[in-house]
């Protein structure tokens, strides 16, 4: 029976004009989407040819490194660490543009002090620090909406409306679901009948486009696909399937309440226009008040101030005044004791560099944070974020990585102590050159920074859309139950 | 005429009778006052990093002993007016340093470096979000409003049966056309009313915005192009409701439409442009050679003077008493020479007879702000090229009469990118006025140029940078074809909503 009532809605909903107009709009977009970022400038193949390269850059960087000792290899650090371009940015963009594609570990500078009297004279390089880029502002470029798979989903919820609103609403006025009802049928399966019926509709012209715009994908060669990637693809198929359902559910719900379709129209379009456009925007923006953070210059400023204080303590420059400097011996291998103090200084100087440079970028990743946690109220960005996820884009994927460069971090000076420990003539203090070893280093065993992906971030939104289907679908239930059959 | 009244105030009441009066003004009232909040307190983040900006380049001002050290500095003010539409306001450079020897172009004056002015939220990656400004709420909300007014004024009436009565009685079809949109407008009005007027005790609320009266002449334009943006909409409920039968058929066509040119049309135009862009781009390295060429011309022509002249080695130009030192301090010329900078130090110059040196000093210096001119002039060419390509894509979004309408205010409130690229123009004339300045006072072949043993450089009457709020009736005339447009949907749309209906088929 439920089948029976799912297929006279589908020969119903294929008559309709909203029928027509989706089979219009839905290939464009599609066929859009896959020439725009198959064959668009600065695609996926610009993306991993620069890539590659710096890969091969920065192997020959580490080699070159590597062969002036250990020590130098260990204060220049490991260069620069780009992000892996992803191969699925047309399914969820992810304001692609707005994201750092690298951090940088690596400190060319040196620093010198010489001609003073009661000073050695010393060339010394401060150990690198984890440093992050700058983020491109961006321009007006970065606020528009952009044609992906995403952009397509929020269409589909909108088409998920026009295809639900009148499915209660409408029978009713005109009178068939008394009629309907005094089968042997249940209130749940006619329900459930409408679900299917509607999800059908939806989901089969979307699978077409689906599969016409990665057929294009495939044969412009320009996107190469790996295992994963289908895997993700298909997530992202069950993402739409549970997107397209929570609105089906609001549409029922909202059909079965009202008596006449066009009220319940209205209230669904209110709800739809308040969710997918303004509400997000609103309350992201608003969180930049709700909780603000110190500015870059704030936090440059106090910085600043931190490193001074650690100058005016050691004077590693020579300007003691009357206080005697602490590190007026240059560092050597046959002072221990000097090399140990400066130790202690460019270890409190990586230390508050490093602190004040995460700390920031920290608390600005906690406030996009709390930008998205509170825009999930939407079913809608919550599914932007799971389909960000899927396709390692957006905001997310460039957290993921920072965690992971942070522990890169650890593993590569975890390496050079350890190489240093082997070496019976160093000194075994880090992280000044004359501590530590200046034998050659094998370039083959300096670690290399590997991404992994990790997918964890999209299990608590596909629980969310869970949730917001089977609420919906409750109150679709409850509110279809409780309904008048009769106008 | 008291049928059209009646007309009008019936369909006025029938739809602030409805559900969807009192919940479009609350969704709108509240968005907005939202929206501006955020918008007032981002604007005092502007103004506060603009004081500081201006606090410290008249500090640093005054520490300038020479012409030669001279970078006076052209700042950006916050539009208040920003608030209703954000627009460029949150991008681009702020600050143009104005240095005598440099060219002025994108790569030169700190676009994506600098973050000592603060722009807004101090998080870049709050940028992920779309900017909601007044005219963002305007341009979804208030036209999603004007179409669930105007859907089933024909053919929900038709449904109802209600529209045979009305026309059995003695009322001229126009006359019911005319009543239908008046009534229309009439109670959207409060709604747009109203949200500009919250708008606006917010933003009076805080401190630090004074509208003055150019301002709020702007203000009663924005208001004036919103009203006619909403009355678009409005007319394209209308004539599809004429055109269908059904009023949920109405609804959903207009709903459709509704999306495509509010979200989908300049989106899909935008991206494509930039994707795919009619003038290809060439990126800045490539004109960093003829730049270079520039310079090198400019080499020549001054070592050719200087060898005219008979001293080759400018040491010889000054007579020397003793310990008297010239020093080459600085020869900067940055990735493929886009500027040559140098500066002469002079050490014990008291004694010393520099006339001629000064003269010498006086032509290059002049040949050198020259070639700055040039290699500005070829440097400047992707940042053409951008524009035209932005341009052509402004012009397709326009089919769009959402676009347009945000074009239009863009353009009314002075946050369009036209607006900025006169800021740019502006610091540009800026330097020429220096420029003009320094010759004036001949600091070019002026001992000052290099040495403060005989006085510092005179500069108390130094121009200052003026970037001039336009007039009403220069934005006006800047936006007008904007505006027209608008206009010209109303009328077609109107036309078309009139005939169709007097052609009407009531059975």
């Amino acid at each position: 029976m439920v089948w029976h009532i799912a297929r006279k809605e589908i020969y119903h909903n294929l008559m309709t004009l909203r029928f027509s107009l989706m089979i219009i709009l839905l290939p464009i977009l599609f066929m859009a989407n896959a020439l725009i970022y198959s064959l668009g400038g600065d695609g996926y193949t610009t993306q991993i040819n620069a890539y590659n390269r710096h890969i091969e850059e920065n192997r020959d960087y580490i080699k070159e490194q590597a062969g002036k000792g250990l020590a130098e290899l260990a204060l220049i650090g490991p260069g620069e660490i780009l992000r892996h371009p992803t191969r699925l940015t047309f399914c969820a963009d992810g304001t692609d543009q707005l994201i750092p594609r690298s951090v940088s570990m690596q400190n060319t500078g040196t620093a010198s002090r010489s001609g003073y009297k009661e000073f050695e004279d010393y060339a010394w390089r401060a150990p690198w620090t984890l440093k992050y880029p700058l983020q491109n502002t961006g321009g007006a470029d970065t606020q528009r909406i952009k044609i992906d798979w995403v952009f397509i989903g929020i269409l589909m919820s909108f088409f998920a409306i026009l295809f639900t609103f009148d499915a209660i609403a409408g029978e009713r006025a005109s009178g068939t679901l008394s009629l309907m009802m005094s089968n042997t049928v249940s209130r749940g399966q006619v329900l459930f009948g409408k679900y299917i019926g509607a999800f059908l509709t939806l989901m089969v012209p979307l699978m077409i486009g689906i599969l016409m715009n990665l057929l294009v994908i495939l044969i412009s060669k320009n996107i190469p696909f790996e295992s994963r990637d289908w895997l993700c693809i298909l997530g992202m198929v069950g993402l739409f399937a549970l997107h397209i359902s929570i609105f089906i559910f609001l549409g029922l719900f909202f059909s079965s309440r009202v008596s006449n379709p066009i009220t319940s129209l209205v209230w669904l379009l209110l709800t739809w226009v308040c969710l997918a456009f303004v509400f997000p925007s609103l309350l992201g923006t608003f969180v930049g008040n709700i909780n603000p953070i110190p500015s870059v210059d704030e936090v440059s400023m106090q910085r600043e101030a931190q490193l001074k204080q650690l100058g005016d303590e050691y004077h590693p420059f020579g300007r003691s005044g009357d206080i005697p400097s602490k590190l007026s011996k240059a560092a050597s291998v046959e002072d221990p004791e000097a090399t140990r103090l400066w130790a202690t200084y460019l270890t409190k100087e990586m230390d508050t560099k490093t602190r004040f440079n995460d700390g920031h970028i920290d608390q600005q990743f906690r406030q996009v944070q709390l930008a998205r946690d509170l825009t999930q109220i939407s079913p809608i960005a919550t599914f932007q974020y799971a389909m960000e996820g899927f396709a390692n884009t957006g905001i997310v994927s460039y957290m993921n990585f920072v965690k992971q460069a942070r522990r890169y971090r650890q593993t590569f000076v975890d390496f050079v102590k350890s190489e240093d420990q082997s070496d019976p003539e160093s000194l075994h203090i880090y992280p000044v050159k004359e501590g530590l070893s200046q034998k050659k280093v094998n370039p083959d065993a300096v670690p290399v920074f590997e991404e992994h992906i990790s997918y964890r971030s999209v299990l608590s939104q596909v629980g969310l859309l869970v949730l917001f289907s089977l609420l919906f679908f409750i109150m679709a239930q409850i509110s279809f139950l409780k309904s008048d059959i009769k106008a | 005429m008291s049928t059209l009244w009646l007309v009008i105030q019936r369909e006025f009441v029938s739809n602030v009778l409805t559900s969807r009066f009192m919940i479009g003004i609350v969704v709108c009232l509240l968005s907005t006052a939202v929206a501006v909040f955020v918008q007032v307190d981002d604007y005092e983040k502007r103004l506060t990093g603009y004081n500081t900006a201006v606090r410290e380049a008249e500090t640093e001002a005054q520490t300038w002993e020479l012409y030669s050290k001279i970078k006076p500095k052209a700042h950006r003010k916050p539009n208040p007016l920003g608030i209703f539409n954000v627009g460029t306001e949150n991008f681009g450079a702020n600050t143009v340093t104005v240095e005598l020897g440099k060219p002025i172009f994108e790569f030169n004056f700190p676009i994506w470096a600098a973050p000592t002015q603060k722009r807004g939220s101090d998080n870049p990656f709050l940028a992920m979000f779309l900017t909601v400004d007044v005219i963002f709420i305007f341009k979804f909300v208030l036209s999603a409003l004007a179409i669930l007014f105007a859907y089933n004024t024909i053919s929900g009436e038709r449904e109802d049966g209600t529209l045979k009565l009305v026309l059995s009685n003695a009322i001229p079809r126009d006359t019911i056309v005319f009543g239908k949109y008046l009534g229309g407008m009439l109670s959207l009005f409060p709604i747009v009313l109203m949200s500009l007027i919250v708008a606006l005790l917010i933003a009076f609320s805080s401190p630090v915005i004074a509208f003055d009266g150019n301002d709020i002449l702007h203000i009663v334009a924005i208001f004036g192009v919103s009203l006619l943006y909403v009355s678009t909409w409005y007319l394209l409920g209308l004539v599809l409701s004429v055109w269908t039968r059904q009023a949920a058929t109405t609804l959903i066509l207009s709903m459709f439409i509704w999306v495509i040119l509010t979200s989908v049309h300049s989106n899909v135009v935008a991206f494509a442009v930039e994707k795919f862009p009619p003038l290809p781009v060439k990126h800045e390295f490539t004109f960093f050679q003829p730049a270079a060429e520039v310079w090198e011309q400019f080499r020549k022509e001054r070592d050719a003077y200087r060898k005219q002249r008979g001293y080759e080695d400018l040491q010889k130009s000054i007579s020397w008493e003793p310990e008297t030192i010239l020093r080459l301090v600085n020869t900067s010329s940055m990735s493929g020479g886009y500027f040559i900078v140098e500066s002469y130090e002079v050490t014990n110059v008291s004694k010393a007879d520099t006339t001629i040196f000064q003269e010498i000093l006086g032509y290059q210096e002049q040949l050198r702000v020259e070639a700055a001119d040039k290699a500005e002039k070829i440097l400047n060419k992707p940042a053409e090229e951008r524009e035209r390509n932005a341009k052509f894509a402004d012009a397709l979004s326009r089919i769009s009469f959402a676009d347009t309408y945000h074009f239009a205010v863009g353009t009314i409130a002075g946050t369009d990118r036209q607006r900025y690229n006169d800021f740019i123009e502006s610091s540009r004339a800026y330097k020429r006025e220096i420029v003009a300045y320094l010759k004036d006072k001949k600091a070019f072949s002026s001992r000052a140029w290099f040495s403060n043993d005989k006085g510092n450089a005179e500069l108390t009457d130094l121009p200052v940078f003026q970037h001039r709020r336009l007039s009403i009736s220069e934005s006006l005339s800047r936006a007008s074809m904007d505006i027209l447009i608008l206009l010209a949907w109303n009328i077609v749309l109107f036309m078309v909503a009139y005939v169709s209906f007097l052609r009407y088929d009531l059975s």
